[in-house]
C-alpha cells in the first residue's frame, strides 16, 4: 500500500479547505493515498470504472449543486475527453479534477508517456484550463492551489484540471 | 409501443422530477411534446446518460429518472456495474430498447441479440420489463414510489417518429434552466446513512 507524503496530504487538505462533498475517483496506485485519506476524513466517495463515467457522475452532482471533485490519472483523459468537451464544458459543469501525472521522472511504464505528455495540449485544445503542481512547489502551495482551483471551477462554471507529480523520486521522502 | 409513446408515459409520471435523457432522436422526440426545466437532455455525450443521472440522483433526495437507449447504454456499459454498486433508492432508469442505433441510420445494436435486462439482473439490479404503455405506466409509477433503485426495461418498436425537428438549443441554456429547477429540491444527505 502506497504511503502518503506531505504533498498528497496537501491535496487532501486543499479539497477539505474547499469543503468537498463528494469524491468521484478512478482507482490509481499513485493517487491511492489521496483517495484513502479523503475517505478516512469522512468524504463520500464514488468509484467509477472509467474516466468518462467519472465525468458524468461528478457532472451530474455538480449540476445539482454538490461540490464534487474527480481524482484520477492523467492518461485517463484519453478516455474522458469527449465527455469533458461535450458535457462538462458545454453544460457548464464546475468540476475540479486532480490527476496524478504519468510518464515523467520516476516512471516505470514504457508507453504511458505517449498519452500523458499530450494531455495538457489536448485539454487546452478543448478549452479546459490546466494547472500543474510539481516537486519545485512547496507543499503549502499544493494545498492552496488545490483549494483555489476548486473555487475557480465553481466561479467559472467549468471543469479545471490540475496535474500533480506523484512519481518523482524526491516525493518519496519529506523535504 | 413506439418510443414517443413510452416518452409520453415517463414524462407524465416524472412531470415534476429531474429527468436526464439520452441524445439523438430520444431527446428530440421528448422535446417535441414536452419542454420542462427539469429535463436535462444530453445533446451529445452518447454513453453518458446513466452516469449523469447517477450523479444527479446521488446529489438529491427526490425521485430522479434517466431515459437511456440500448445503444447509449452499450456505449458506456461499465456504468451498469456502477449503478448496481451504488443503487440510489431515488433513481429509476428507463431503458428504451429497440435493438438498434435508431439515430445512427437505424443500424442494429448488439441488443438486437443480447438481453440487457438480463445483464442488469445478473448484477443484482431490480428489473421490471414491459412492452406496452399500460405496463410501462404501472412500472414507472411503482419505481418512482419505491424505496429502491429500479431498472425498467422497455421494449419499443424500431425506428423514429417522422417529422420531429432537430433539438438545437444551446446546452448552456438547457443546463442553466436545469440547475435553477433543482435549486430548491432537497439535497441528499452529505454522507449517506
Amino acid at each position: 500500500m502506497k504511503e502518503s507524503n506531505q504533498f498528497f496530504d496537501a491535496v487532501v487538505q486543499g479539497l477539505i479547505d474547499w469543503d468537498i462533498e463528494v469524491l468521484v475517483y478512478v482507482p490509481s496506485s499513485h493517487s491511492a493515498p489521496v483517495i484513502r485519506s479523503l475517505k478516512a476524513h469522512g468524504v463520500r466517495a464514488v468509484m467509477a470504472n472509467r474516466e468518462e463515467e467519472a465525468v458524468g457522475i461528478a457532472g451530474g452532482l455538480a449540476m445539482v449543486g454538490r461540490r464534487a471533485a474527480i481524482v484520477m490519472q492523467d492518461n485517463g483523459f484519453g478516455n474522458a475527453i469527449t465527455a469533458l468537451a461535450t458535457f462538462a464544458v458545454q453544460y457548464h459543469a464546475p468540476i475540479p479534477i486532480f490527476a496524478n501525472g504519468r510518464g515523467g521522472p520516476g516512471e516505470y511504464n514504457a508507453m504511458i508517456h505517449s498519452v500523458s505528455e499530450a494531455v495538457p495540449d489536448l485539454l487546452r485544445a478543448v478549452g479546459i484550463r490546466v494547472e500543474r503542481l510539481g516537486v519545485s512547489d512547496d507543499a503549502d502551495v499544493w494545498r492552496q492551489t488545490v483549494a483555489a482551483t476548486s473555487r475557480l471551477a465553481e466561479m467559472q462554471h467549468r471543469p479545471i484540471v490540475t496535474i500533480f507529480e506523484a512519481l518523482h523520486p524526491s516525493l518519496a521522502t519529506s523535504r | 409501443m413506439n418510443r414517443i409513446d413510452a416518452l409520453r408515459v415517463i414524462d407524465d409520471v416524472f412531470a415534476s422530477d429531474p429527468l436526464v435523457v439520452t441524445c439523438g432522436a430520444t431527446a428530440r422526440e421528448l422535446a417535441s411534446f414536452s419542454r420542462r426545466d427539469t429535463h436535462l437532455p444530453l445533446l451529445d455525450s452518447m454513453g453518458l446518460t446513466c452516469a449523469v443521472g447517477l450523479g444527479v440522483s446521488l446529489g438529491l433526495a427526490v425521485p430522479v429518472c434517466v431515459v437511456d437507449g440500448d445503444g447509449s447504454l452499450l456505449m458506456g456499459f461499465s456504468i451498469l456495474a456502477t449503478l448496481a454498486s451504488y443503487a440510489p433508492s431515488n433513481l429509476t432508469v428507463a431503458l428504451l430498447d429497440n435493438g438498434q442505433h435508431a439515430s445512427a441510420d437505424l443500424m442494429a445494436s448488439q441488443a438486437e441479440h443480447l438481453d440487457l435486462a438480463g445483464a442488469a439482473r445478473g448484477l443484482g439490479i431490480d428489473v421490471v420489463s414491459c412492452t406496452d404503455p399500460g405496463e410501462l405506466r404501472t412500472a414507472v409509477v411503482a419505481a418512482r414510489e419505491s424505496a429502491s433503485f429500479t431498472f425498467v426495461s422497455v421494449r419499443i418498436e424500431p425506428g423514429n417518429t417522422a417529422g420531429i425537428p432537430l433539438l438545437l438549443d444551446d446546452p448552456a441554456v438547457l443546463a442553466g434552466d436545469f440547475k435553477r429547477s433543482v435549486r430548491g429540491l432537497a439535497a441528499a444527505p452529505r454522507v449517506p446513512a
